[in-house]
């Protein structure tokens, strides 16, 4: 009932704002490529360049690409069995679903996960629904892992960025229907999966839908032990359509939606009663290698979450509550490449959005009136962007890489109820926040197939609306009631990583070491003025700048063939650390190496995988972290095509966990572990 | 143009007449018992007055409860803006009588044609009749003379007056919560106000009472950050904040000291919002 008022209510005053919001966008585009046209020279070359080696650092793009791609061809791979994978990311786990990004151990507002370039903000207080979630690997053209010197290109962060970019309607031109329709079954959770994608195009339009649907009941962990309270079930459906207006422009519409409901979290003292998001972004892109604004595109998109926990189903409840929570985000971003004189790019990038956040707690007593509060009191946070990036080669060997972006974020609490509320704790005027980031990154080719770079950066990072705004948050991981900090300042990071790759043919070996000194780091401390709220916890935390900490790491990947049918992979990644005090930080995975080799023979294919991990028993005991043991698991993945008529099958079978291990890894929360001996078969027709 | 004209200026200068007209309506001074209930009028005979009594809402409570006074000269009906106005609540239980705390006029000029006072009733009226005499002292005449009316008194669903029996020095002291009377999350006026108890009939301010606040929500065993204390203002007030981290049922416990003699550490007042 309030909501539908707000929403009304609203609507004016949104449309102001965004009308607002276009013409300053315009201004500064505009603004920019007065700029750039301004010192842009004939250039001697045509040759196109991959965007990578602009946006992207140039050595990470193409090889993160190859191992989505290699770990893809799983097709009963969910997005996260594909990001804990890569070699930069790890996934914190409160339950078989919806599991949160991490990036060399930065994650939540460290780190931006956004789709298409969007962002969109979780619904939930408990971080549940990552936007990871909401891609499912039919609709995922490419996953960008952008670090240190790229990493805050499209957000201002300081732990770097996951861009999940949306697959596009194909212009086959055939008038005709295709697609690939797929079934899948999984012993561990019983679970079932079906999805299906179309695609049509005729002309100048290409349209594509997709759906998933997944059920998973409660796994089975390694011992044969069921898990209670680790099933979900979900829908994901999407509609692009794509109109080529000419050669080089195209203009794009998509949609996307996914609900889940009864998503148990083990972890968690409750589940999801139902996740739904919303999305939808129409946007213009334009590629003409011959000018010297070779790469440009513009969108503008809106999304939404609306997120509910359920206790009904849990036993001993000491008070059953409703904790319903939304997010509204909507956005626009126009991003351009430009090749100067000199082989010099820039890369140019202007954002807008604003995300309205609100999430409640009813606690109900029988005889009482219901208990009411916010736990994210309504708040808005607009957030108005500005990057480039300019690359310099300085000559055929050595290039370099400027790279800028500064973000001018306003945080504000919009409901009367919020500041009413937010006032017994802190402020609640609001703030306006000026976010800098800076970088440079040097790259040096060495002969023919060594290539090296060294980059340093200067990053900024806003605390989020849970950081600021929480309202006794309970975080079942250490127990306590966290409250946020209405005056917390920005965390700020000084990173340097060293990367050296080697190339030859198809084999790429891939090094990077890294090091961040962090200050103003934002953490919970225990607060004893404070007393509990949540029945059973420990105390009250409020997030805090400590002084300082530090983050270092390395991880590597290799991609081998040694024969044309044959594929190694491997990646390997440590992390450590720690704040000033020499405490470990909390939720640093440990070393841990995922190697697979692929023997491809005609239509069959064979792969057998190994993960290992050793323990970490570097914990901070005050965020209520444990040793977690070492393990080592080994996968085996089989694969048969055919074509039937005219149609190509696909059948693929595997177990997993062979050994039927019980195990858990770090970042799993609540001492559960993860599933054992797991046998799938999937089968995929395209026609 | 001219026969556009004509019409054009009429109806502009009706909208003139309207809209001033309308003005002078704004200007005209509101009822001051605008969201008040008359309870009774009658006359204090002796000080050719009539007596308008009003109050908020449409009960009157056990506790601090606020009375407004209208007063009007018997004979020409215009409002008297100066007088002096003296209570005397009573309660009459049969066997006995006693009075409760009260609070006159403050001063003896109206507050905006009203004469605000209040009745601190320590009872309802089930064990017997209140009932209030409105002593007047008309000072255009000089004369003087009284009004009584009988008052009916009745629990709220939550008592906002309570008494308890002091550790450090036997008294009898009646503690009234007056604010929050309208509860939010987030954070409230708290005011309250002591009176001891001197005989039956004499019920003074106390301003000796030192107090900490210590709001709690039974049903969840948590309390509330940055309250603060109250201290007292004057007439035995006593004003602090209490802050509410949501809604539901409140316990506000009040321990009471006497310099650094515990006074009471066991009355509460409980607020459903």
């Amino acid at each position: 009932m309030i909501t539908g008022g707000q929403m009304v209510a609203g609507l004016p005053a949104i449309n102001f704002f965004i009308m607002k919001r276009i013409v300053a966008l315009l201004f500064i585009v505009t603004n920019a490529l007065w700029l750039a046209a301004q010192n842009i020279q004939e250039d001697d070359s045509t040759r196109i360049v991959q965007l990578g080696e602009v946006v992207i650092t140039g050595k990470q793009q193409p090889q993160s690409q190859r191992l989505v791609n290699f770990f893809k061809a799983n097709q009963s791979a969910t997005l996260e069995d594909i990001i804990s994978r890569l070699p930069e990311m790890s996934l914190i786990r409160r339950g078989a679903y919806g599991m949160e990004p991490s990036i060399r151990s930065f994650s939540g507002g460290q780190i931006n996960v956004m789709v298409g370039g969007m962002r969109i903000h979780g619904a939930c207080t408990d971080k549940m629904d990552p936007a990871s979630i909401y891609i499912e690997p039919i609709n995922l053209e490419n996953l960008q892992v952008q670090t240190t010197s790229n990493g805050f290109f499209n957000g201002s962060s300081v732990g770097g960025t996951v861009n999940m970019k949306m697959a596009e309607p194909d212009f086959l031109n055939n008038g005709k229907v295709t697609g690939i329709i797929s079934s899948g079954y999984q012993t561990a959770a019983n679970a079932f999966f079906q999805s299906a994608r179309l695609n049509y195009s005729s002309g100048k339009w290409a349209f594509r839908t997709s759906g998933t649907y997944r059920n998973s009941k409660n796994y089975r962990s390694g011992g044969g032990k069921e898990i209670d309270f680790s099933q979900y079930e979900k829908v994901n459906y999407s509609l692009s359509a794509k109109y080529q207006y000419d050669r080089f422009t195209s203009f794009h519409a998509d949609l996307l939606g996914d609900d889940g409901w009864n998503i148990g979290y083990p972890a968690l003292p409750m589940d999801v009663g139902y996740a739904a998001a919303r999305m939808a972004s129409v946007s213009i892109n334009r590629e003409n290698p011959g000018k010297a604004l070779y790469k440009w595109e513009t969108k503008v998109y809106a999304n939404r979450v609306d997120h509910s926990m359920d206790d009904t189903k849990r036993p001993s409840v000491p008070m059953h509550m409703d904790m319903p929570g939304e997010s509204r985000t909507y956005g626009m971003y126009s991003e351009g490449n430009y090749r100067l004189k000199n082989k010099q790019r820039l890369a140019i990038r202007a954002d807008i959005s604003s995300t309205f956040l609100k999430a409640s707690m009813t606690m109900y007593q029988t005889g009482q009136l219901p208990m009411y509060m916010l736990t994210w009191p309504d708040n808005r946070k607009d957030q108005y962007g500005l990057s480039a990036s300019w690359q310099i080669p300085i000559d055929s060997l050595l290039s370099l890489q400027l790279t800028g972006r500064t973000d001018l974020i306003n945080y504000r609490l919009v409901s009367r109820e919020a500041k009413d509320q937010v006032s017994i704790v802190g402020n609640n005027t609001g703030r306006k926040d000026l976010l800098k980031n800076l970088s440079v990154l040097m790259t040096r080719k060495m002969g023919r197939n060594f290539k090296t770079s060294v980059s340093l950066s200067y990053t900024e990072r806003m605390p989020t609306a849970g950081e600021l705004y929480g309202f006794y948050l309970f975080n079942a991981y250490d127990g306590y009631d966290y409250i946020g900090n209405t005056v917390l300042k920005p965390e700020r990071s000084l990173q340097a990583e060293v990367a050296g790759s080697f190339q030859s043919g198809m084999t790429r070996i891939q090094l990077n070491g890294y090091y961040s000194k962090m200050i103003d780091y934002i953490t919970g401390e225990v607060e004893p003025s404070l007393s509990t709220m949540t029945i059973d916890a420990k105390g009250v935390k409020s997030y805090l700048n400590i002084s300082g900490a530090t983050v270092a790491g390395f991880e590597a990947s290799v991609i081998v063939s040694p024969a044309v049918n044959t594929e190694f992979v491997s990646t390997l990644r440590y992390t450590n650390g720690r704040d000033n005090d020499k405490e470990p930080l909390p939720f640093i995975a440990p070393f841990k190496n995922i190697s697979s080799a692929r023997y491809q023979w005609q239509k069959f294919f064979a792969q057998m995988e190994y993960e290992a991990a050793l323990p970490q028993s570097r914990i901070r005991e005050k965020a209520g972290e444990r040793v977690t043991a070492g393990y080592f698991l080994l996968h085996a993945r089989l694969g048969y095509n055919s074509l039937l008529f005219k149609n190509r099958f696909d059948i693929q079978a595997g177990m997993e966990n062979i050994f039927d291990r019980e195990y858990r890894e770090h970042l799993d929360w609540g001492n559960i572990p993860r599933p054992g001996r797991n046998v799938y078969l999937q089968l995929k027709v395209q026609f | 143009m001219k026969k556009i004209l004509l019409p054009l200026l009429f109806i502009v200068s009706a909208f003139l007449i309207l809209f001033t007209s309308c003005k002078k309506d704004d200007l005209q001074e509101p009822d001051p018992a605008q969201g008040l209930t008359k309870l009774t009028e009658g006359y204090a005979t002796g000080a050719a007055a009539k007596v308008e009594v009003y109050v908020k809402g449409n009960t009157i409570n056990t506790g601090y409860t606020k009375f407004y006074i209208a007063l009007y000269d018997s004979v020409s009906g215009q409002r008297m803006d100066e007088s002096h106005i003296h209570l005397t609540p009573m309660m009459d239980m049969g066997m006995m009588q006693h009075s409760a705390p009260y609070e006159n006029p403050s001063s003896g000029n109206a507050v905006n044609h009203l004469f605000p006072c209040s009745v601190v009733f320590i009872m309802p009226s089930t064990g017997g009749t209140w009932t209030l005499k409105i002593q007047v002292h008309n000072h255009l005449n000089g004369k003087e003379g009284s009004l009584t009316i009988p008052v009916t008194v009745t629990d709220p669903v939550k008592a906002t007056i309570k008494s308890f029996t002091s550790l450090h020095d036997g008294g009898k002291y009646f503690i009234s919560m007056i604010e929050p009377s309208s509860p939010k999350v987030g954070i409230n006026d708290m005011e309250m106000a002591i009176y001891k108890k001197k005989t039956m009939m004499e019920f003074p301010a106390d301003s000796s009472l030192s107090v900490t606040l210590t709001p709690e929500m039974p049903t969840m065993a948590h309390g509330s950050p940055n309250n603060v204390n109250p201290v007292h203002t004057g007439n035995g007030h006593y004003k602090g904040k209490v802050n509410f981290t949501m809604t539901g049922l409140w316990r506000l416990h009040l321990d009471f000291m006497s310099g650094t003699a515990v006074a009471d550490s066991t009355l509460y007042f409980d607020t459903e919002f």
